[in-house]
């Protein structure tokens, strides 16, 4: 156990993540409605990061990175679809997919630099 | 151009995130989290304090109470907002012309009033109450998901700024005009208007969020009252409270998704080229069949808890037990499973096929007698009972009286051929009020004064709560009267000015709204200043419950939280409970 305590650890009745994951829809939906490329990837980074660190944090799942790492999946594969299919979204797509990139970048470098497991 | 703006965006954003992510970092270190193996729950070594301190406390709470808090300031500044507006069109409406506002800010100000107090106002500040109390009444130790609940709360404040951008200073943006029933082609931004302006998006968006919002907390409630009720709380002897919160999280589940959905298809309708609600598409019909399959049960998802409430707070303050406790618990649930039968009598002068027409004229003529079930049980327990007028106890009255009068001029229209005269006529929006002001609002303000001294420690001033409750009666009855007799005499709903025969009737419904003002800010003034400096509760049972055997479990909480905390001083005077020393005088 580390000497200092999270917020969510030291306090029973808080957590930090639950007003992240409530900003992150609508910046992400304003977003991608008005195909606003950097509020799009900024919201669905913000949604997709918060609800990760949610689901850690209620041990839902045993790391983040691995969170993340389903979500950066879920959202190329939006993206793809999106950019090549008749959807034709093709500006929105390629928001979403860099969002997904994104999350993806982030998912490796943290399971690698910051191991969930390194602390027990 | 674009793409220096382009660039400042992503730079903002970056900013942003970066902020956030700085943020998260200082007050979670999420190297510390026990790891799940070792079986989580009491394995934490360094700290089990509640919540953190300050500002920090209400962003990051997961509290069921504080939560209930959070949505009940929230529902207030909503209802002031809604309030505002609506006094804005009051004071327009006081001379036939369009003087003081014009008549395209009479539709933004119209629209968002709807929307503000249903959706910002209504829904909110009854989660407020479900919050707090239902885990309390059913001794639970929180909610099922506390941190679905924080979710659902969160995504109120951007939803009510989304809804109400138009107002903002924010470059080309115009509110909406749609009314709250965003009625296409209208809403779908065809025609020659300024109805595809980015404004109404916004609204769909932020109308959008709040509905997630109501269906997350629904799932929640639903989770909660299975789940997590302690053993001796059965199905038998479950509070009517809670019951009435079961049954509107079930509606809200069925209906809220579908509204969702139809938001959604409206945007792709209005940004993409889709054409779900064009001419040439699914046609404008389909959103009204869609909006109102939403619509009528949002109604009763409004009107069930705060009937609940009066069902809890009326036995109180008679002495006796509710009467037929049974049958009212099976009329919510037969409103329950009526009010998604009855969606179409909003459009009976749609040229609708008569036949369905008049299927639902049935089905409204009998949500007519689960309503009345209610409606004999309130009365039935104030019979004979020892009845003491208290301020929450005033405003359960006030709810059963105006209860009627909206209940019954509702059966008159549920009627196709009263209907085919009285639609869009200010009849409706007397009748609709009658509900919303003078039975939901006035069941909200029982609850809020009934339960004042456990969610503040302190005695409001009684006297104040009275006048409060007078000019309240008295407002709604002015105003809302004075509209179902304007709808008799054909003034149509939604217009800015008005030909000069219907002159006096629109005085009074605006000096009736200029009394319920005065009411609503001397009762912001009490809740405030009690708040602060009221006298403090000194015991879990300020209403004297005991004596009649009506303690709850709630209070029992509250008597242990008294007892528990420590004592600081007893230089306040003590209280004496609302209208106990004034049964004489009433």
């Amino acid at each position: 156990m580390n000497e200092q305590p999270g917020l969510s650890d030291q306090y029973r009745m808080a957590s930090p993540w639950p007003m992240f994951v409530a900003l992150g829809i609508p910046i992400a939906e304003l977003g991608v409605l008005f195909d606003v490329f950097p509020v799009a990837v900024a919201g669905l980074l913000l949604f997709c990061g918060s609800v990760a660190g949610l689901l850690r944090e209620s041990e839902y799942v045993s790391s983040p990175w691995l969170a993340m790492g389903v979500f950066a999946v879920v959202l190329v594969g939006i993206g793809v679809a999106f950019v090549f299919t008749d959807v034709k979204l093709v500006t929105r797509g390629y928001a979403v997919a860099t969002a997904g990139v994104v999350l993806a970048v982030g998912a490796v470098g943290g399971s690698l630099f910051l191991p969930d497991d390194a602390v027990v | 151009m674009q793409i220096t703006g382009q660039l400042a965006l992503t730079v903002l954003m970056g900013i942003f995130l970066v902020g956030v992510a700085a943020w998260l970092a200082r007050v979670e270190n999420w190297r510390s989290y026990t790891p799940l193996a070792s079986g989580g729950g009491g394995a934490h070594g360094t700290g089990h304090a509640e919540k953190p301190s300050g500002v920090i406390r209400w962003l990051t709470t997961v509290d069921h109470k504080d939560i209930g808090i959070l949505y009940g300031f929230f529902g207030i500044i909503s209802f002031v907002v809604g309030g505002l507006m609506v006094l804005g069109m009051r004071i327009e409406l006081f001379d036939p012309g369009a003087t003081l506002i014009s008549e395209s800010f009479y539709n933004s100000l119209l629209t968002n009033h709807g929307i503000t107090m249903l959706f910002l106002f209504g829904t909110p500040i009854i989660a407020a109450f479900s919050n707090y109390f239902v885990p309390l009444l059913i001794d639970a130790d929180d909610m099922a998901f506390p941190r679905i609940n924080a979710i659902a709360f969160w995504l109120l404040p951007p939803g009510a700024l989304l809804i109400w951008a138009g107002f903002l200073p924010l470059g080309d943006i115009v509110p909406a005009q749609t009314a709250w029933t965003l009625y296409t082609p209208l809403a779908a931004g065809v025609g020659n208007g300024n109805q595809a302006n980015a404004g109404v998006d916004l609204l769909i968006l932020g109308l959008h969020l709040t509905g997630v919002s109501a269906t997350m907390g629904a799932i929640n409630f639903i989770a909660t009252i299975i789940t997590e009720r302690a053993e001796e709380v059965t199905w038998a002897n479950l509070d009517i409270f809670s019951w009435t919160i079961l049954t509107q999280s079930g509606l809200i589940l069925f209906a809220f998704p579908l509204l969702g959905s139809a938001l959604v298809m409206l945007l792709l309708d209005r940004n993409l080229g889709t054409t779900f609600f064009a001419v040439e598409g699914g046609g404008p019909m389909l959103w009204q069949h869609l909006f109102w399959f939403f619509g009528h049960p949002e109604v009763y998802i409004l009107v069930l808890p705060p009937m609940g409430l009066v069902s809890y707070i009326l036995p109180r303050f008679s002495g006796r037990r509710l009467f037929g406790f049974k049958f009212v618990v099976y009329s919510t649930l037969a409103i329950g499973v009526l009010s998604f039968g009855v969606w179409a009598h909003h459009m009976f002068t749609t040229g609708m096929d008569p036949r369905l027409r008049a299927s639902f004229m049935a089905v409204s003529l009998a949500i007519a007698i689960p309503s009345a079930v209610k409606t004999f049980n309130w009365i039935t327990t104030m019979w004979n009972g020892k009845l003491e007028l208290t301020t929450p106890m005033l405003f359960c009255i006030g709810f059963v009286a105006n209860f009627i009068v909206g209940g019954v001029t509702g059966v008159f229209n549920a009627s196709i051929p009263v209907d085919l005269i009285l639609h869009d006529t200010y009849y409706v929006v007397g009748h609709f009020h009658y509900v919303i002001m003078g039975a939901i609002a006035f069941a909200l303000f029982a609850g809020m004064y009934y339960w004042f001294p456990i969610y503040t420690g302190r005695m409001y001033q009684r006297r104040l709560g009275k006048w409060h409750f007078w000019l309240t009666m008295i407002g709604t009855n002015l105003t809302f009267f004075s509209m179902l007799i304007l709808g008799y005499a054909g003034m149509p709903r939604r217009y800015a000015t008005y030909l000069p025969q219907f002159s006096t009737l629109h005085q009074l419904t605006s000096v009736g709204a200029l009394i319920l003002a005065a009411g609503t800010i001397i009762w912001a003034y009490n809740f405030a200043t009690s708040w602060i400096e009221g006298p403090k509760v000194q015991d879990g049972d300020p209403w004297n419950l005991e004596e009649t055997g009506m303690h709850t479990a709630e209070w029992e909480w509250f008597d242990r939280k008294i007892e528990t905390a420590v004592t600081d001083g007893g230089e306040e005077e003590s209280v004496v409970a609302d209208g106990g020393g004034e049964r004489d005088d009433a």
